[in-house]
């Protein structure tokens, strides 16, 4: 198979707009005859079936949740990146590019990236003008700030609470559309099955999470916006239901996976601290704008951190980095905490956490000023640890928080099956190897307001579609295979519960296809992982029926998918000898010990192809030029 | 603060269905960490109740950083517990002591009828913010950003009154399970900012009817739902909503 | 006209009515409470008052229909309130617990109110509706005064009032919109010194009159 990315041609400035002017376009009368499954709510599926419906489509809005608006965009803390330049540093869409190419350590598409910069300015306008309360300055304008690894100050916020917010206006967006009949909501709906039809996808298979009945749905095209897979590692900021079931789905029944190795660490989480612990925390990384990162110079040291003194603290990141200190990108900056506590100089009872002092702004602002900025995060971080960060340090450490990875689209976001388009989280989309800091609201947004709404109308009018009805066959035919598996796993009646295997799979992820990885770990984890899916089939026990509300039966068979998927994501992880980005392959860094990329050899997207449960799966590269941004090091000293 | 552990009798609330009867079960629950979440701890409960077979405690709950608004119960007979502007899922476990007795309980109310056990639905909430809840702008019809400049103040005012989760705890928690501080939030966000004020009146009048069909009760001025709000969500949010319809039912044109 | 029962019979609206039918209360209450203040000055002040009320003649009855209405108003969206919010919980927490928001007067906002209407009927019924031709008002007050049920009667249910008001009043303004920071606690603080002004103006007069 050849991947096509179907890139438009000309100059990248003018890429978009030559290529939206070429694109099809429904007549206006005809788009109501269309309907349209977008599964997720978040920010990619709730502003695309809000902007769909606006259209005119009919659209069907799916989420496990039992609201739209509880999709984990609404977790996103920090901020929403666009190349306004309203602070005059110089920003523009050109350098949020290049930022973002070089972020993404060169492992992304030049052309889907500039598109994402250039629309950037657009969704602040259109979020501003949904009521999104983003902060302001004393005359009434918008405020800026900068955030994790930007030297200018793009980000736009709304408290810690960006995500919420920008979730909010686009949830309001779609209730609109609900009341103007043009969106039919689902919640409590988990996705199944992707069913194709002569090879397009025209619908999907759901399970009604509060009867269990299994659901049909057709359309004419399917939308997944359905997020990350970052709770494959059981431990994450991910929320509780987050998961890969739908993209794994999908994956199954041909759909490319891209680059599923590339998962993100986020450097300032709260440390893990017990065996029962169900998430991670994260706290938001502009609290790095303010606080500095440091462990005592002396391993276990006893002291309270505040009778440290100064002398005697290793400030690592401002030493090695004197630019960018404390900012560094976060790959940069989760590697040095992990290497700072493998070498035993962690701090708190693990070990495995690090100073993230605010002393000093304290005394510079004043407390008054710091609760102001960070206000809830402190409150948070109180609530959780019931340590007070005005007191005495915060400690952090890193977590699993995003994943870059993803299925495969094309400039149209279109996967490799027809018909099946793949916005925001869930696909591979357009952050590299590494995403930087208040970037993931803007790609979630831009493929839902502003791309998809576009390119599904190129495909729709140029694409002959029959008709497909949930009467036809292949539906009868999904039904039945979600039933089996339902009832597979319901009759294993072993002696492990789900939760078990699902921190196991985690524990052997974090320890070796986490922060940094090794050929033999990658090998002995692939084992693992392995026999632990074999172990899962044979003994795990779901108590509860399958037609009702069963949580238990929810989480079977999202962990079922996590133990494949995760195998999938070890054997990508080993092909790209090499490292970039979040991917760390400890044979391959710099005297420095940053990632050492190989772009001779691995300058590509990997995507994979299914080809059965028990075969390994079939790479098909997808080779990545840059034209505009000259292939170089990264560096951030 | 250092871990202690702790011994619990819990009396959850079992119901199969809507149609059926509930009623309080008494569960023990022994080594519990004080650094536990409460969602942690009804995890411990449910991993043992698996493994004797018997069905876990249904119980709605996601980002577990008190922000989706999806998690919720009454616990002991406070909304969310015991904790100040705290989610259950950032209530933690230190707040009780060894041998204390904890009565869990879903939200009662008409318009969240009982699903199973502890989780109920809320769809109510979505009907609501259906019924006005928003800014009408097509998708691609905005202005420059900062074409129209707002003060601080309103801004962060606006921004306090959107900080809602939609968990329902202010019905959950009102003597007479009413939405007034869910309603009122929603239209003191919009209403403060000049985006909203073209439809202000529409939202309030049709919100607030939405909210007496859904079966809703009346706010009598309890302050219950400002104390139990997670978000700490003021009621200054009620008045202003209740300003708004006075001015919208006796002095627009709008209905 | 439809707009408007439209708007009165949302919830809001229900309040509205309550609140602005409340707040005529207040106004009737506290001229109640000045003309009832003229007892002090002896029987005969007190008489004089009562004649000159009288004198008014259709102004009086123009009143009293004022007031009947809006008692009939705040009484029957009184219940109607009561019995939808009850409505509204269709199952009952097993534990009850306050937030603190809650106060004994906005707990008991409809019995005091079922209390201060069976009061007043009784009331009306004592003084109002009965024969003066022989006798002044004065001497019916002094009369049922000198029974010591009568006194206690009287002034428990004016602790009543009081505590109707403690939440009335500041809950008036919550309603029609008046919320500041710069005023509502003033609010607050004028309809704690309100209940206690008419809980002790009205509530002391019968133990005056017991004891003259």
């Amino acid at each position: 198979m050849r991947l096509d990315a179907h890139i438009p041609g000309g100059p990248i400035t003018e890429k978009w707009d030559r290529y939206r002017f070429d694109l099809k376009l429904v007549n206006p009368a005809n788009k109501r005859k269309f309907d349209i499954i977008v599964v997720g709510t978040g920010l990619a599926g709730g502003s695309a079936a809000a902007s769909l419906a606006e259209l005119g489509y009919h659209v069907k809005s799916f989420c496990i949740q039992d609201s739209p608006r509880r999709a984990h965009s609404i977790a996103a803390q920090g901020g929403i990146n666009a190349a306004k330049n309203y602070t005059n540093e110089g920003d523009s869409i050109w350098r949020l590019f290049y930022d973002t190419i070089k972020g993404g350590d060169f492992r992304s598409r030049e052309a889907n990236v500039y598109r994402l910069a250039q629309i950037s300015n657009n969704i602040i306008d259109q979020c501003v003008a949904q009521g999104v309360p983003f902060a302001r300055d004393y005359g009434g304008r918008l405020a800026n700030r900068s955030f994790g690894g930007a030297q200018v100050q793009r980000t736009f916020y709304a408290k810690g609470q960006t995500g919420q917010q920008l979730l909010l206006g686009a949830y309001g967006a779609l209730s609109r559309q609900v009341a103007a009949g043009g969106v039919t909501l689902y919640p409590r709906r988990e996705m199944l099955e992707l069913v194709i039809v002569n090879g397009q996808a025209r619908g999907i298979v759901v399970r009604n999470l509060v009867t269990g009945e299994i659901e049909t749905h057709a359309a004419h095209a399917v939308v997944l916006s359905t997020g990350g897979y970052g709770n494959v590692f059981f431990l994450s900021t991910n929320a509780m239901g987050s998961n890969v079931t739908a993209a794994f789905r999908a994956y199954r029944k041909g759909a490319l996976f891209a680059n599923p190795c590339f998962t993100q660490i986020h450097p300032t989480c709260i440390p893990v601290h017990g065996s029962y612990q169900s998430k991670l925390t994260l706290m938001s990384e502009s609290l790095r704008n303010d606080g500095r990162v440091w462990v005592p110079k002396t391993p276990n040291d006893p002291r309270k951190p505040g009778d440290i003194p100064e002398s005697e603290r290793y400030y690592y990141l401002e030493e090695k980095y004197p630019s960018f200190g404390n900012l560094v990108p976060r790959d940069v900056a989760s590697r040095n905490a992990k290497f700072i506590c493998d070498q035993g100089m962690g701090v708190g009872e693990t070990g495995l956490a690090v100073y993230l002092d605010f002393a000093d702004v304290i005394k510079r602002d004043g407390r008054a000023a710091v609760e102001k900025k960070y206000g809830n995060l402190f409150q948070m971080y109180e609530k959780i640890t019931g340590q007070s960060p005005y007191e005495q340090p915060m400690m952090i450490y890193p977590a699993i928080h995003y994943t870059m990875g993803g299925l495969w689209v094309d400039y149209n976001l279109m996967s490799n099956i027809d018909g099946l388009f793949v916005l925001g989280e869930a696909n591979f989309s357009d952050h590299g190897a590494n995403r930087l800091g208040a970037s993931a609201l803007m790609q979630g947004l831009a493929d839902g307001y502003f791309v998809l709404p576009y390119t599904i109308g190129g495909y729709l009018a140029g694409t002959q579609l029959a008709d497909v009805t949930t009467s036809h066959p292949v539906f009868a035919q999904m039904v039945n295979d979600a039933n089996d598996r339902i009832q597979r796993l319901l009759s294993i009646n072993g002696r492990r519960t789900v939760d078990t295997f699902h921190r196991q799979l985690g524990s052997i992820l974090w320890d070796y296809c986490g922060m940094s990885r090794n050929n033999e770990g990658l090998a002995k984890a692939k084992g693992m992982v392995q026999e632990l899916r074999n172990e899962f089939w044979e003994d795990v026990r779901i108590p509860g029926q399958p037609r009702d509300f069963n949580q238990s039966l929810e989480r079977a068979g999202r962990v079922a998918d996590f133990l494949e998927f995760a195998e999938l994501m070890i054997v990508d992880a080993e092909a790209r000898q090499e490292s970039c980005g979040a991917h760390f392959n400890e044979a391959y860094q710099t005297d420095e010990n940053e990632a050492l990329r190989d772009d001779e050899h691995f300058c590509h997207v990997s995507a994979w192809g299914y080809t059965g449960s028990d075969s390994p799966p079939e790479q098909i590269i997808e080779p990545l030029s840059f034209e505009y941004v000259p292939l170089t090091q990264r560096s951030y000293k | 603060m250092t871990e202690r552990t702790i011994r619990l009798t819990l009396k959850i609330w079992r119901q199969k269905s809507a149609a059926e009867k509930g009623r309080l079960e008494t569960y023990h629950a022994d080594n519990i960490s004080s650094d536990m979440s409460f969602l942690e701890m009804i995890d411990v409960v449910n991993e043992q109740l698996a493994l004797d077979d018997r069905e876990p405690i249904a119980f709605d709950h996601d980002c577990r950083e008190g922000i989706c608004g999806m998690c919720g119960a009454v616990v002991n007979g406070r909304p969310h517990g015991p904790e100040k502007g705290t989610t259950l899922c950032q209530l933690h476990m230190r707040h009780f002591n060894n041998g204390d007795t904890i009565v869990i309980e879903p939200w009662r109310s008409r318009a969240f009828p009982i699903i199973k056990d502890l989780v109920v639905n809320r769809g109510a909430l979505d009907t609501l913010i259906q019924s006005g809840g928003y800014i009408s702008v097509n998708t691609g019809a905005a202005q420059e950003a900062n074409t129209t400049l707002i003060p601080q103040e309103k801004s962060e005012a606006a921004m306090d009154a959107a900080t809602c989760i939609g968990c329902g705890a202010c019905v959950a928690a009102c003597p007479n399970a009413s939405a007034m501080l869910f309603v009122g939030a929603k239209v003191s966000h919009l209403g403060l900012l000049p985006q909203g004020r073209p439809e202000a009146a529409r939202r309030a009048l049709r919100m607030v009817r939405q909210m007496d069909q859904l079966g809703f009760g009346n706010c009598s001025n309890e302050r219950e739902c400002e104390a139990e709000c997670p978000k700490e969500i003021s009621i200054t949010n009620i008045a202003r909503l209740n300003r708004e319809f006075l001015k919208a039912g006796f002095f627009s044109s709008s209905s | 006209m439809g707009w408007l029962t439209d708007t009165l019979g949302t919830s809001i609206g229900k309040k509205i009515m309550m609140a602005v039918t409340g707040l005529g209360f207040i106004f009737f209450l506290l001229a109640h409470l000045a003309g009832n203040l003229t007892i002090y000055g002896g029987g005969d002040t007190f008489n004089a008052y009562a004649e000159h009320l009288h004198s008014l003649g259709p102004l009086i009855h123009l009143a009293e229909v004022g007031l009947l209405s809006m008692a009939l108003i705040h009484v029957i969206t009184g219940g109607i309130l009561f019995f939808q919010n009850r409505r509204a919980r269709t199952s009952r927490y097993v534990v009850n617990a306050r937030a603190g928001g809650r106060t004994i007067g906005s707990r008991t906002m409809p019995y005091t109110g079922l209390i201060i209407l069976l009061f007043i009927v009784f009331h009306l019924v004592q003084f109002h509706f009965t024969d003066k031709t022989d006798t002044t008002i004065f001497e019916i007050v002094s009369t049922a005064f000198s029974n010591p049920f009568y006194v206690a009667l009287y002034t428990a249910v004016m602790v009543v009032l009081a505590i109707h008001i403690s939440h009335g009043f500041w809950s008036l303004f919550q309603t029609l919109g008046a919320s500041h920071p710069k005023y509502s606690p003033v609010i607050f603080i004028i309809g704690i010194c309100l209940s206690i002004l008419f809980g002790a103006g009205f509530g002391i007069l019968p133990i005056y009159v017991a004891f003259i």
